[in-house]
């Protein structure tokens, strides 16, 4: 009457493979958005200056990055239906991209052009090669390589890219190896790692996650496919169009692609909601849902900006751009899933075979659900508030959202340290 | 037979097990693996000491999956400390929300 399981159980990896990087994005946040206060005037400038870079960066990998690593780290078995390759290529991806970025950091901060850019950069990109050997050996050991294996894949050569590119685009400051100068390059180089790494990655995940979590049956590969092929298109046309210099007409075809592969992400999260099993649905995801629906906020201000504003008003809508989506999604997804995934990491490392004596906590107990909700509405009313700021650019509004914000970072960073430092309750 | 829709061959042995299985939560749901529905079958063989259990999980890549299998062989461990026990997955069929108890449903807030 039952069949036995093919394959057996699912693996799960190490924790000392994947707190490393929970611990470093959480102080990477801070770092940050302490940037982002004390540089709030990089709205009234052009975005390639030495401040919004670090910031940039210093979001992107040593925040975004860093905190995806260690997720996709632990989630992988359960995302390829197999087990994490090598800890050892976790540990060294860990270790090299821990050094090199803030070198990387650090140089756009004194746009140091020489040793230091090159230096964090070459970092980077072997802890990339890693991370890439990794993913590719977990993923082909697997005999089903499903929708979400495809979006990893897909997602970490898009990163390989994105820092091959900066890499080249980091010499190409000191020697001409490329055609143009670095300038002309930038936006094909963030859309990389924006659309092909971050955005690719959190639909794969969140695909399977957020019906996980939900206790929702729902799925529909035929969907993910169809979100799978929009992204990419929308991506490489968007380099073709930029490398050949095509009027801006052309972008809103990329734009409008994106546009519809999100808006089937979010109807595919709608409809799992719709059908969960558990109808109580926790504050963290409730955040991921948000995020889902914050994606959809940079076309928005993209399409915005290409109908009505003129060319010279382009350059803080840039930065209101970027900032939807480093401090947008991107963050609002990671605050939502770290407290689904942390407590669960450690909750396995301290109670794995305690459970059934029914005194143990649930892993939602490892954390505080009131710092949660004071850090999530923080998060929102700074986050609110810096768009604000740079729509009207007033400096007084802009200092009070970053410095909202930097409480949103220090109560996560809270919240998160108490998860790490629990300690298990006497039976 | 059946005990709470768990398919046995000895109902007072299946009884006795529930009392330690009721004490295994799913640790995301905060639900125990009885009520759950994870339990499809106990079968006892009194000759030889043995136990065998069928039991799901709500998703076949649940990370906790681990976890409630090896607290489910030690509950029934602590039940029969003589027996040999032995915990089997399966996701055939599959578990759905058919599968939850009137008790599970209510405090899943259905």
């Amino acid at each position: 009457m039952f069949s036995p399981l093919m394959g057996g159980l699912q693996k799960t990896t190490d924790y000392r493979v994947v707190l490393p990087f929970y611990i470093y994005a959480s102080i990477s946040f801070v770092a940050g958005v302490v940037l982002l206060l004390l540089h709030t005037d990089i709205v009234n400038t052009n975005y390639f200056n030495p401040y919004t870079l670090a910031i940039t960066h210093a979001m992107a990998l040593g925040w975004g990055t860093m905190i995806i690593f260690g997720a996709s780290h632990q989630l992988l078995p359960v995302l390829v239906e197999g087990k994490l390759h090598s800890n050892i290529l976790a540990y060294l991806t860990f270790a090299f991209a821990a050094v090199g970025i803030p070198i990387l950091v650090y140089g756009f901060y004194v746009f140091n052009i020489g040793w230091a850019l090159q230096t964090g950069a070459t970092l980077i990109n072997i802890a990339v090669i890693f991370y890439l050997i990794n993913v590719f050996v977990s993923s082909f050991n697997s005999k089903n390589r499903n929708v979400h294996t495809w979006f990893i894949i897909a997602a970490t050569l898009w990163l390989f890219s994105t820092t091959f590119f900066g890499w080249l685009l980091v010499f190409n400051f000191s020697e001409n190896i490329l055609p143009k100068n670095s300038v002309s390059y930038l936006s094909i180089h963030a859309h990389l790692g924006l659309v092909g790494w971050f955005l690719l990655m959190v639909i794969g995940v969140g695909s399977r996650l957020i019906p996980m979590f939900l206790i929702s049956k729902y799925t529909n590969n035929k969907t993910l496919w169809w979100i799978f092929g929009l992204i990419n298109i929308s991506l490489i046309s968007f380099i073709i169009f930029k490398t050949l210099e095509l009027s801006a007409t052309y972008f809103y075809i990329s734009i409008i692609v994106a546009f519809i592969g999100i808006i089937l992400f979010a109807d595919h999260c709608l409809k799992a909601k719709k059908v969960r099993i558990r109808k109580n649905v926790d504050e963290q995801m409730k955040t991921s849902l948000l995020s889902v629906l914050q994606m959809m906020l940079p076309l928005i201000v993209l399409i915005i900006t290409l109908i009505f504003l003129p060319t010279k008003q382009h350059d803080n809508i840039i930065l209101l751009y970027g900032f939807c989506i480093l401090f947008g999604w991107i963050t609002a997804i990671i605050l939502g899933m770290t407290f689904k995934t942390l407590p669960f990491i450690v909750w396995n490392k301290v109670y794995h075979k305690k459970a059934y004596t029914g005194k143990t906590p649930a892993p939602k107990e490892l954390f505080s659900e009131k710092i949660y909700n004071t850090m999530l509405i923080t998060y929102i009313v700074g986050f609110v508030l810096f768009i604000f700021g740079i729509i009207i650019l007033n400096q007084i509004i802009l200092k009070i959202a970053a410095t909202i914000l930097l409480m949103a970072a220090l109560l996560y960073v809270i919240n998160t340290s108490k998860v790490l430092l629990h300690k298990p309750t006497k039976q | 037979m059946s005990v709470n829709n768990i398919i046995t061959n000895d109902t007072e042995r299946c009884n006795f097990a529930l009392i330690g299985l009721y004490e295994v939560d799913d640790p995301e749901i905060g639900l125990n693996v009885v009520d759950l529905g994870l339990i499809y079958q106990l079968d006892f063989d009194s000759n030889e000491k043995k136990i065998d259990t069928q039991m799901t999980l709500t998703t076949q890549f649940c990370p906790m999956g681990e976890s409630i299998q090896s607290n489910i062989t030690q509950a029934l461990s602590n039940a029969f400390p003589e027996w040999q026990i032995n915990v089997n997955l399966t996701f055939e069929p599959p578990w759905d929300f058919s599968k939850i108890s009137p008790e599970g449903r209510e405090f899943l807030g259905h």
